[in-house]
C-alpha cells in the first residue's frame, strides 16, 4: 500500500494558526541573540527601577504566554 | 518558642513534610487497581490541576531552587534566559505533547520507546531509545539525591550526614512510589509544586525586604554597585550568544524528551487539557526564576565571595531569616528535589519494566506480575541511586555533563513520528543519528567544549539530524501501512476527520 501523500504539518493551515506561529516566532526572536546582546544589553534602571534587560525580557515572556493562551482560546 | 534551636525547627519541618508524602502514598495505594496503566500511567485520567502541578514540579528540580540562585550570583542577569526555555516548554507541550498524547491513547503506548519502535518498526530503535532514556536520567537520581542529602545536612546544621540524609529521602520517595505508583507521585507532586513555589517567593521577598528594603530597592542597589551583573555576557563572559541559544534548546526540548516528562503526556485525560497545560505552564515555570534572581543578585551584594555559590539561598536564610521561615523554605527545597527524584525513579521503573522486562524477559505474564516487578525495580533503583550518590566516579562526572543534552538526541526521531511530511526517517537512520549525535555530544562537551562559542548540544543535534536524514535516504522506510496508521491518526487529531 502506497502511503497517502499528506500536506506537511510543519506549516500551519488555518488563519489563526498562521497568526499564532508568526506572533510567537517574532516575539521569541526578541528574546534571542543578537537582539538580547546588542539591543537589550543595558544595565540602567527602567520601569520602577527594574534593570532594562530584565524588565523588557519579562514583558516579552509575558507576551509569549499571551500568544499561547490566545491560541488556546481560539481552539487552534 | 525562642529557646528552640533553628536546626530543630528546620529539620522538624522537613520530617513533617516527609511524613505527609508517605501518608499520601498510603492513600493512593487504596485507590490503586492491579493494572499496568493505572500503576504506570495514572490510568490516563490526569486532570488539569494534578497534571499542571506534577509537570512543573518535575521540571523544576533542586537546581531551580538552589542552583539558579547560584547562577545569578555568579553570572548575573544572563540566567534570565531561563524565560526562553520555560516558555518554549509550554509551546512544545501545546504542539508536540498533544500529538504524543493522541498517539499514546490510540495505540496504547506507555513509554517513549513504544511510540518510536512502533512507527519505525525497529527493535534497534526501541533498544537505543530505552538506553538513552535510562542512562541519561538515572544520573539525575544521583544529582537529586545528593542535593537532598545536602539540604538535610544544612538544615540539621551538620547533625545528619549527607549520606544519611540521602538515604532517608531516597527511601521515602521509593516508599510512596512503591505504595501508590504514579498516582502517589502525582499527589505528592501537587503538594510539592505548591510548597516549593510559595517557599521560594516568600523566602526571596522576606530576604529582599530584610536586607535592602524590598525587591525594587535590591535591584537598584545591584545596578549601582554591580552593573556587571546586569549585562551580557556577565562578569565571567559565560552567557555568549551561542550559550544563550544552546541552553534555550537543551533545557526545553532536552528536558521535555526525557522519559519522566514524555510519559506525563500519555497520562492526560484529554487533548484539550494538555493544550491548556501547554498554554499556562510557563506562568509557573518562568515566574519561579524571578525570586531566585532576587536571591542570587542580592546575595552577590550581601555575601560576596561565597566558595559554593549554590549555597547562597540557605546561607542567607540562616543568617537573616527566622528558624521557622528557614525550615519552611528548606522543606520547599526538599520538595523541589523530591518531586523530580520520584518522577525519574518512576520513569526508569516504567522503561525497565515495559521496554526490557515485558518485551525481552517475560512477555506473557499477568498485569499483577508486571506491577510486582516494577516495585522490585524501584527497590533496585534505590540501591543504585544511593551507591551513585555517596561515591564519586570520574566517568559519572562526564556522564552528568552529557546528561542534559542526551535526551535531545531523540528529537529528529520524535519529530519524524509527530510531524507528517513528504519524507520519512527510517529505523536505521534514527539509530545512526542517535549514535552519531551522542559521539558528537561527547566531543563538543568534553573533548573540545562548545566549539566556536556554540553549545555542544547544538553541534550534536546538527550531526544527529544530518546523519539521520542521509542514512534514511538509502535505507528501508517504515511500511506504508504503519505510516498511514500513525500519521493518519495525527492528521485526524490535529485537523479532524479526513
Amino acid at each position: 500500500m502506497e502511503p497517502h501523500i499528506r500536506r506537511t504539518h510543519f506549516l500551519p493551515r488555518t488563519r489563526d494558526g498562521r497568526i499564532a506561529v508568526m506572533a510567537f516566532v517574532a516575539l521569541f526572536a526578541l528574546a534571542m541573540p543578537p537582539v538580547t546582546h546588542r539591543v537589550l544589553n543595558r544595565a540602567e534602571p527602567w520601569i520602577a527601577g527594574l534593570p532594562f534587560i530584565f524588565a523588557i525580557l519579562l514583558a516579552v515572556y509575558v507576551a509569549l504566554i499571551g500568544v499561547l493562551i490566545w491560541t488556546y482560546r481560539r481552539g487552534v | 518558642m525562642s529557646d528552640v534551636e533553628p536546626w530543630v525547627v528546620a529539620t522538624g519541618l522537613i520530617f513533617v513534610y516527609l511524613l505527609i508524602t508517605v501518608v499520601l502514598g498510603v492513600v493512593a495505594n487504596r485507590r490503586l487497581s492491579v493494572d499496568m496503566e493505572d500503576f504506570l500511567l495514572y490510568g490516563r485520567k490526569a486532570g488539569f490541576v494534578v497534571l499542571y502541578l506534577t509537570v512543573v514540579a518535575s521540571f523544576h528540580s533542586a537546581f531551580a531552587f538552589l542552583g539558579s540562585g547560584g547562577f545569578f550570583y555568579t553570572h548575573g542577569v544572563g540566567f534570565w534566559a531561563a524565560g526562553t526555555w520555560t516558555v518554549l516548554v509550554g509551546a512544545i507541550t501545546y504542539v508536540l505533547g498533544t500529538r504524543i498524547w493522541a498517539l499514546g491513547k490510540a495505540f496504547g503506548y506507555i513509554t517513549p520507546a513504544d511510540m518510536l519502535a512502533d512507527f519505525y518498526e525497529s527493535e534497534s530503535v526501541r533498544i537505543a531509545v530505552a538506553v538513552v532514556s535510562v542512562v541519561f536520567t538515572i544520573l539525575y537520581i544521583q544529582v537529586q539525591a545528593q542535593g537532598l542529602g545536602y539540604i538535610i545536612n544544612v538544615a540539621s546544621d551538620g547533625r545528619i550526614s549527607v549520606a544519611l540524609g540521602t538515604l532517608i529521602l531516597l527511601v521515602v520517595a521509593a516508599t510512596y512510589l512503591v505504595l501508590g505508583g504514579l498516582r502517589a507521585v502525582y499527589w505528592t507532586d501537587v503538594l510539592q509544586g505548591i510548597w516549593m513555589y510559595v517557599a521560594v517567593w516568600v523566602g526571596a521577598l522576606v530576604l529582599s525586604y530584610e536586607l535592602f528594603g524590598g525587591p525594587f530597592a535590591l535591584l537598584r542597589q545591584v545596578a549601582a554597585d554591580r552593573p556587571d551583573l546586569l549585562t551580557l555576557p556577565g562578569p565571567n563572559g559565560f552567557f555568549t550568544p551561542g550559550m544563550w541559544i544552546g541552553m534555550t534548546i537543551t533545557l526545553s526540548f532536552g528536558i521535555v524528551f526525557q522519559p519522566h516528562l514524555m510519559i506525563r503526556y500519555y497520562t492526560a485525560i484529554d487533548g484539550r487539557t494538555l493544550k491548556l497545560l501547554g498554554a499556562t505552564t510557563p506562568i509557573y515555570l518562568m515566574t519561579l526564576y524571578i525570586p531566585t534572581a532576587l536571591v542570587g543578585l542580592g546575595g552577590a551584594l550581601a555575601m560576596p565571595g561565597l566558595e559554593v555559590p549554590d549555597r547562597i539561598f540557605p546561607e542567607l536564610l540562616f543568617a537573616y531569616a527566622s528558624p521557622w521561615l528557614t525550615g519552611m523554605i528548606l522543606a520547599g527545597a526538599t520538595a523541589a528535589a523530591m518531586s523530580t527524584l520520584d518522577s525519574i525513579l518512576h520513569a526508569n521503573m516504567t522503561v525497565l519494566t515495559r521496554d526490557v522486562y515485558q518485551r525481552y524477559v517475560a512477555p506473557d505474564r499477568t498485569q499483577k506480575h508486571y506491577v510486582a516487578v516494577g516495585r522490585m525495580i524501584v527497590g533496585a533503583l534505590l540501591v543504585v541511586g544511593y551507591l551513585l550518590s555517596i561515591r564519586s566516579y570520574d566517568f559519572l562526572v562526564v556522564l552528568v555533563t552529557l546528561s542534559g543534552a542526551g535526551a535531545l538526541q531523540l528529537m529528529p526521531a520524535i519529530l519524524g513520528v509527530c510531524f507528517p511530511g513528504r519524507r520519512t526517517l527510517t529505523g536505521a537512520g534514527v539509530v545512526a543519528g542517535i549514535t552519531a549525535g551522542l559521539v558528537a555530544l561527547y566531543v563538543t562537551l568534553v573533548v573540545v567544549p562548545h566549539p566556536l562559542g556554540m553549545h555542544g548540544a547544538i553541534w550534536s543535534l546538527l550531526v544527529n539530524a544530518a546523519i539521520a536524514v542521509n542514512v534514511s535516504a538509502v535505507t528501508t522506510p517504515p511500511s506504508a501501512d504503519t505510516i498511514e496508521r500513525v500519521h493518519g491518526e495525527i492528521e485526524r487529531f490535529v485537523y479532524g476527520a479526513e
